[in-house]
């Protein structure tokens, strides 16, 4: 443990104190700012609980490559990605908003249905966050994930 | 340790909704989130996945801190599961054999976490100075260094200067407020962290 009384140690340490900051880039510390526009929306975090990849068999809407399961304490996202879509259901059903958002902030909404489906289609890519509104007012982000 | 109280104020305001309180929270602990990161060997974009994660659940809870104190140990608890995730799912993508799962590093120690504590307090204090003095203070042992003649071009201060200002500088540096939570007699080990 460096010296703090002595100026060689304080100043050892204040040197690597900021080699440490120089070296965090200017992104990754904009992408922490930006997290708080969910503390102003008041939403709950659901966390990506179980990610299936390549599951077998295949629906109408072709083939499934990847589920995606996203928990919060009153509802689940259950998502299925498909060579085409990404298609999704709310449990238990029910109908909202749902907002797609990219990493470099562009946004895509969808309107969920009243059994709570929803699709995007074409297939968005790379990584995302959801955010459901929901028509009694409930408001979920999910996890940040790569598709 | 002791709860710094300028962090105390930082996460009551931005649980009332300050962005810029907020902003400073993210400021003080990304070096902290980021080497976490880097421990794990994860790629930049991996990276930026974790750190936006675990803001996203510091933003969750940011009502329910009780002991700010704690913070820097529950970040790094909650980055380094994030990065153990983020590499599972890889190893799913993966040929077995071709797999490499990269946890060696295992848990941050204490020692390694202190270090952060030590290093995020130094730089509050720094951010604390008079202009003056962290501007001399970051243009000696920023990276990389200034040369005292650059220094003496950028602050207008005899090159004479520099070293008394140096000694007096580090003088109110160690004097913080924000360094004597680290600083006082030593707290029983574990107080105040979870």
């Amino acid at each position: 443990m460096n010296d703090w009384d002595t100026d060689e140690g304080l100043s050892a340490d204040l040197a690597e104190a900021l080699r440490a900051r120089a070296a965090v880039p200017d992104r990754f510390v904009r992408l922490g700012k930006e997290a708080f526009a969910w503390h102003t929306v008041d939403a709950e975090l659901a966390a990506l609980t179980i990610a299936e990849p390549e599951m077998a068999g295949s629906r109408a809407e072709g083939a499934v490559l990847r589920a995606l399961t996203f928990v919060a304490s009153r509802l689940t996202i259950e998502l299925e990605v498909t060579d085409t879509a990404l298609v999704g259901q709310i449990v238990p059903p029910q109908p909202g908003e749902l907002t797609l958002r990219r990493r470099d902030g562009s946004t895509r909404a969808v309107s969920v249905d009243a059994v709570g489906w929803f699709h995007l289609r074409p297939r968005p890519t790379g990584r995302f966050q959801l955010h459901l509104r929901t028509a009694d007012g409930m408001s979920v982000v999910t996890e940040w994930t790569e598709l | 340790m002791r709860d710094d109280p300028a962090v105390v104020d930082l996460v009551h305001r931005a649980a009332g909704g300050d962005q810029a309180a907020w902003d400073a929270i993210v400021a003080r602990y990304a070096p902290l989130v980021w080497g976490i990161c880097r421990r794990h060997r994860l790629s930049d974009m991996d990276a930026d996945d974790v750190g936006a994660n675990v803001w996203l659940r510091l933003v969750e809870r940011l009502g329910t801190i009780k002991e700010p104190a704690a913070l820097p140990g529950w970040l790094a608890t909650t980055t380094r599961n994030e990065c153990l995730q983020v590499l599972r799912a890889k190893r799913r993508h993966v040929p077995v054999e071709n797999a490499e799962f990269r946890d060696e590093e295992g848990p941050p120690s204490d020692e390694w976490l202190l270090t952060q504590e030590r290093h995020i307090a130094l730089r509050a204090a720094l951010e604390s100075l008079s202009d003056r003095c962290r501007h001399l203070l970051t243009l000696l042992f920023g990276e990389p260094p200034t040369p005292y003649i650059a220094i003496s071009d950028s602050l207008g201060m005899p090159v004479g200067a520099i070293g008394p200002s140096r000694a007096r500088c580090l003088d109110a540096l160690r004097r913080s407020p924000a360094l004597t939570s680290l600083r006082d007699p030593a707290p029983a080990v574990g107080e105040g962290r979870s």
